[in-house]
């Protein structure tokens, strides 16, 4: 008996049909794959879980898609979009953003458009949060934040976030100083499109020893502490600390308040452009949204979606304060942000 | 020889060389707020850096705090190097292990430590209160102080260790033969141990100023959002406005000072280094 391999032509025929066969199968279970699975750039924390079991288990589990959950800062994520936006493949298939963020993607034409079609439950959403590059997925507003047991009556004003009897006791976001900009240009004469009358607001601050923490959790803990006993954060925000036990109530100001979106959009070279308006779809289902308002007291953005009336009492605003949310001037804000952060760092915190 | 150099030289020219040279490169372009940055040449964003008093003082800033903290680490270094080095027990091996035990805690869990004790409700204050000392608390978390403290805990190992291990190699008898000659303590240290374990003290106080130059957990979780830090600004720039190129100006800027300042030191310290 000889070990010697022989070769025959037969043979080598089918080696090379096999060969040539398995780069394309091999592509083909890749592209399979690829229609399946959605990369969705997201926070982390209540946000990435919420959106986990809301929406990745929920809904796209049950139709057969695995979602990938690709955590960051949303800087770094819009960074992402108009990076790759010259490339034939970007990285995300949706991206969670802050509706300054999507209209900044969506201005050098990086977004791809959300029409009924592609996403039929956008039919429902609220008219003054309707976009045509992004679905709003939920909403809030910055307002005044304030320990109930140290303020009994609610801010009335915006004017009360530089009133002397608090000095020492207000505390500002590092994190949200375009918020707190906009606070103090409303204060002193300013608008939605025009953040330079804030430098008078931003020295107020100063003089009243206004404090600045680095972190949403961190002026939780102030609030709790009695270190500060006011400040100016999303009143979704203050819905969960009251939750958690801290004494806390929200108070829309005469003037108005500055409102929070938070959107999701999908980028036009996204790999799986189909799987990222059924995840968009998925987003504005009423299940999805009503887990949101429950987990992190944000707002429904669409109209089908129905929250009990409890809830609805400690989180939602009333027609009256509806109408007096600012609309900011996303464009303004695009083009200042360096300047807005640039200010915020040398007035106030310089 | 030269082949053996060859794969760390080129993963390095790979890993290091080229994003630098790529950030070299976006330090010359124009910031967009649309489009992130226009392809330019320009010094803009350097004169801005240098000319700018707010920017200036970050850097002055971020100098101040290295120096202080270098010569607090050396300082504080230096006796324990000492010990470690001219012991001769069993437990040498176990202390040098010991000394490294503070690297293995990452810097984040190790400044939440430090939050924990220098807080306003922290361990400090809570203890100072307890025993009637204080009042109102001290104010000592998001202060230069706090910066300080947490860094030199971050760089205390590495000047211990590099210093241990250069007094290592100084004769013991150098020491005992100027006691012999009637040379004190303090003589004995200033005249012969000082002088030549200076190599080591350059080589441990150049480590660790370049630690403390570039440090950014330390700064933003101790320092607090009003105390600004070179490493936290260049951060900032590129993710909370995406101005890469002034980012990356501010960047070359730290390093240009870093290499300039210990090569100053290298210079002062080498030439009395260097033996007579």
């Amino acid at each position: 008996m000889t070990d010697t391999f022989r070769l025959t032509r037969r043979a080598l025929l089918a080696a090379g049909a096999g060969a040539a066969l398995t780069p394309a199968f091999s592509a083909s279970r890749l592209m399979a794959a690829e229609a399946n699975e959605v990369v969705v750039g997201t926070w982390g924390g209540d946000f990435g879980n919420t959106l986990k079991m809301a929406v990745d288990d929920a809904i796209m589990k049950p139709m057969g898609y695995t979602v990938l959950q690709e955590i960051s800062g949303p800087v770094p994520r819009r960074t992402k979009i108009l990076a790759e936006r010259m490339n034939r493949r970007g990285s995300l298939d949706v991206a969670c953003l802050a509706d300054f963020d999507t209209y900044a993607a969506s201005a050098v034409g990086a977004l791809a458009d959300v029409t009924r079609e592609r996403v039929p439950n956008s039919a429902h959403v609220l008219p003054f949060l309707r976009k045509s590059y992004a679905i709003p997925q939920i909403y809030s507003a910055h307002t005044i934040v304030y320990n109930k047991e140290m303020i009994p009556t609610p801010p009335a004003s915006i004017q009360e976030l530089w009133n002397p009897k608090y000095k020492g006791k207000i505390g500002l976001s590092d994190f949200l100083y375009t918020t707190n900009m906009a606070y103090a240009a409303m204060a002193n004469g300013g608008s939605m499109s025009d953040f330079g009358p804030a430098k008078k607001g931003l020295e107020a601050w100063k003089a009243l020893d206004a404090k600045v923490l680095a972190s949403t959790e961190a002026v939780g803990a102030a609030l709790k502490s009695g270190e500060i006993w006011m400040t100016i954060i999303a009143a979704a925000r203050g819905y969960m600390w009251s939750q958690q036990g801290i004494p806390v109530g929200w108070s829309i100001a005469e003037e108005g308040a500055f409102p929070t979106t938070y959107e999701a959009c999908v980028p036009k070279n996204a790999r799986n452009l189909d799987g990222g308006f059924v995840y968009l779809n998925a987003m504005l289902d009423p299940s999805a949204q009503t887990a949101f308002s429950k987990k992190m007291g944000y707002l429904p953005t669409v109209t089908n979606a129905k929250l009990d009336p409890d809830l609805e009492k400690l989180i939602g605003f009333t027609e009256a304060q509806q109408q007096r949310l600012w609309t900011p001037d996303l464009s303004y804000i695009m083009k200042n942000q360096a300047q807005l952060l640039d200010t915020w760092n040398r007035d106030f915190k310089g | 020889m030269a082949a053996l150099v060859l794969p760390a030289g080129l993963l390095v020219l790979l890993l290091l060389g080229a994003p630098m040279a790529l950030m070299a490169r976006y330090s010359f372009n124009t910031y967009d707020p649309l489009y992130l940055m226009q392809e330019a040449f320009t010094w803009a964003n350097y004169t801005k850096a240098v000319t700018d008093e707010f920017y200036r003082d970050i850097l002055f800033t971020t100098l101040w705090v290295s120096l202080l903290s270098t010569f607090i680490t050396t300082l504080l270094a230096f006796g324990p190097a000492y010990w470690l080095a001219r012991m001769e027990s069993s437990w040498k091996s176990k202390l040098t292990i010991l000394t490294l035990f503070p690297l293995l805690v990452g810097g984040v869990v190790r400044s939440a430590g430090y939050i924990a004790l220098l807080g306003n409700e922290g361990a400090i204050n809570a203890a100072l209160r307890g025993l009637g000392l204080i009042s109102h608390p001290i104010a000592m978390l998001y202060t230069p102080f706090a910066v300080v403290v947490g860094i030199v805990g971050v760089v205390l190992p590495y000047m211990v260790l590099t210093l241990a291990a250069v007094i290592e190699g100084i004769p013991r008898q150098a020491e005992e033969a100027a006691a012999n000659l009637g040379a004190r303590p303090s003589t004995v240290f200033f005249r012969v141990l000082l002088p030549l374990s200076l190599p080591g003290v350059l080589a441990g106080a150049t480590l660790v100023f370049i630690l403390c130059m570039n440090a950014y957990a330390t700064p933003v979780l101790l320092g607090g959002p009003k105390f600004h830090m070179m490493a936290p600004a260049v951060y900032d720039q590129f993710t909370r406005v995406s101005n890469w190129p002034f980012g990356a100006a501010l960047a070359f800027i730290l390093l240009v000072v870093t290499i300039l300042m210990t090569s100053i030191g290298s210079l002062l310290i080498g030439r009395r280094a260097r033996p007579a």
